[in-house]
């Protein structure tokens, strides 16, 4: 302890050290200091309750099968309506009505097997003839799902009351395994004999392509990347490549000329697209516009896919948005030749297209239609959207199919 | 000085402090994830690219880290879903990289996944990109008067193809190609994986 110098003590100890005592801290420190520690805590508290979860998660998770199967009649409007529309009408010469059709009368059995396989192939509907092409939704739905839908559909429909329980949905799915579509209405009559008779199936409309748009398709020439190298072997796309296969083949003739003068940028395909002759262009649209794939696309933007729903639906008229499948056709399927399909594109492409046509770097629409739409749409819309189309089913195939030789690249 | 050893104690204890929450805390977070299933380890051949990455500097202008979509567009520019720390299991050093001159390369091989693409672009990205200011990489290719069976020619426009004779990609271009093509982690990021939240946590209020 050091000694402590007083008043009387005139000569300064040299070995003095000056020291202080602790001062007391002020009040008003320390009540800031509990204030702080007590918001910190219930920060902590708020902000951690369990695992976080990103926005991707959450839309995935939205898009993925629950438990608890949502009514026949919610997944109908969800899934169905686009196409064959709320009252079951359907859409005339192009998407067959199931009011008034004979074959949800043949009971929810078989409205679950077409649901399960798809159909592809001409099929007659109530004394119409269809160009039958309906997705398979059996990688979509569980069997709880499918036994609801093909229960509200046959008993709305077709008034049949029996309905189809989970069980004869999974006996159903193990039977079709490796069976892939069924072609069209007459491989569905043979099935189920109460129907009246079907068009016949005929697979001759496949064209094959010429030996040289398939050597440009898998191998390449000497100026020019081979197509599938980054659009991959079945035209499917991933990230912001593209998918080719389904568009139709005007529309892939029209970009590619768009590209070779210039009217469309990008740096990829001006330099392939300088190379090619019209009959290259013609080829390489008739084989894309033929393939069939199943989609590859996932909704991975992290966009709200209930926003990107009405988007594509009913639009937004605030924004002076319409909706999507106005001009593109039910659930995005396309209407050649100025309108491409939308549905199973990959997100990230539809989105920076959205982005290059609000930013002016795209202007090949026809009458600046998708110009002034993109710019009303926000960076959020425009994601919503886009994972939203992302999240449906491929396009059936066109009717002029055709058939390429496979190169040796990557598989899918 | 007459409190050295409080004042020892005190810096001993602050460093411990440290250690623990910037080494030892972040090894135990990370060691509890399990790698990827779908992530492979590289080939020896992909592991010869990924020298030549290393060695000629490509860290210095490309990323290999998408962000989330709150802090940037990286989804719509294709460059894939926000990083998590089991993306770069194999990458010793990582190549996270600061600047981006250039467009991130985490999932180039997804999203570029052509090889011939690839190498007429080290070899000139301005017969591709005008405005390009990525340096040209001739030294990874010779030129030979006529292909070799074996060799991998490049496509050129005639603007940038050599007067006589072809281009080919020597072993080094190949390598370097293969590790482009092999980074691709678009597989879904693990439920429990360690990532960027951006600021979606703090916006949806979880």
């Amino acid at each position: 302890m050091t000694r402590k110098p007083t008043s009387s003590d005139h000569i300064v100890d040299e070995k003095f050290e000056p020291w202080e005592r602790n001062g007391r801290m002020p009040l008003p420190v320390v009540w800031v200091a509990v204030a702080l520690a007590i918001w910190g805590t219930g920060t902590l508290l708020t902000t951690s309750g369990g695992a976080p979860e990103t926005a991707v998660e959450a839309a995935v998770q939205q898009d993925r099968p629950v438990d608890a199967p949502d009514s026949g009649a919610a997944l109908f409007a969800a899934n169905c309506a686009t196409c064959h529309q709320p009252n079951g009408s359907g859409v005339r010469l192009a998407v067959p009505p199931l009011r008034g059709s004979e074959f949800p009368a043949q009971g929810p059995e078989l409205v679950a097997n077409v649901l399960l396989r798809g159909i592809d192939g001409p099929i007659r509907v109530d004394g119409h003839d269809y160009d039958g092409h309906m997705p398979s939704f059996s990688a979509a739905f569980g069997d709880a799902e499918i036994a609801e839908l093909a229960s509200y559909v046959a008993a709305t429909f077709g008034d049949r009351d029996d309905g189809v329980d989970t069980a004869t949905v999974a006996d159903l799915r193990a039977r079709a395994v490796g069976q892939g579509t069924w072609s069209g209405g007459e491989a569905l009559a043979a099935a189920y004999p109460g129907l009246p008779p079907q068009p016949a199936f005929s697979s001759a409309s496949v064209t094959p392509v010429s030996a040289d748009v398939s050597a440009l398709i898998f191998e390449g020439r000497d100026d020019v990347w081979a197509c599938a190298s980054c659009h991959g072997d079945l035209g499917q796309g991933v990230e912001n490549t593209p998918r080719l296969s389904g568009l139709s083949a005007d529309y892939i003739a029209k970009q590619l000329r768009d590209f070779q003068t210039g009217t469309r940028a990008n740096e990829h395909m001006s330099f392939v697209a300088k190379g090619l002759t019209e009959a290259d262009i013609a080829g390489l649209g008739a084989y894309y516009a033929g393939l069939s794939v199943p989609s590859t696309a996932a909704p991975i933007l992290g966009g709200d896919l209930k926003r990107g729903e009405t988007l594509a639906l009913v639009g937004d008229w605030d924004l002076g948005v319409p909706a999507c499948f106005s001009c593109h056709g039910p659930s995005g399927f396309g209407v050649a030749p100025n309108f491409p399909a939308l549905s199973a594109q990959q997100a990230p492409y539809t989105a920076s297209q959205l982005a290059a046509w609000a930013g002016g770097h795209r202007a090949n629409s026809p009458l600046s239609l998708m110009d002034q739409i993109s710019k009303g749409l926000s960076t959020d819309d425009r994601r919503a959207v886009a994972d939203y189309l992302a999240s449906l089913p491929a396009v059936p195939a066109g009717s002029t199919g055709a058939v390429a030789k496979e190169g040796d690249g990557h598989d899918l | 000085m007459n409190r050295y050893l409080p004042l020892a104690l005190l810096a001993f204890g602050i460093l411990a402090f440290a250690t623990l929450m910037l080494v030892i805390a972040p090894g135990v977070q990370i060691a509890r994830h399990s790698v990827p299933p779908q992530l492979e380890p590289y080939t020896e051949q992909q592991a010869r690219g990924r020298a030549q990455y290393v060695g000629l500097g490509c860290v210095y202008c490309h990323s290999q880290q998408p962000r989330s979509p709150d802090q940037a567009p990286d989804g719509e520019r294709g460059w894939g879903r926000p990083a998590v720390a089991a993306d770069y299991v194999y990458d010793q050093p990582h190549q996270l990289g600061t600047m981006r001159t250039g467009p991130d390369l985490l999932n180039v091989g997804a999203r570029l996944p052509s090889e011939a693409w690839q190498l007429t672009h080290l070899y000139q990205p301005r017969a591709i990109f005008g405005w390009s200011v990525m340096p040209a990489y001739p030294f990874l290719f010779e030129i030979k008067p006529a292909a070799e069976p074996g060799d991998t020619v490049v496509v050129l426009p005639e603007a940038f193809a050599p007067e006589a004779g072809v281009v080919v990609a020597r072993q080094e271009a190949l390598d370097l190609t293969a590790y482009l093509l092999s980074l691709d982690r678009t597989y879904p990021a693990p439920a429990d994986a360690l990532r960027d939240e951006g600021y979606a946590t703090m916006e949806s209020g979880s």
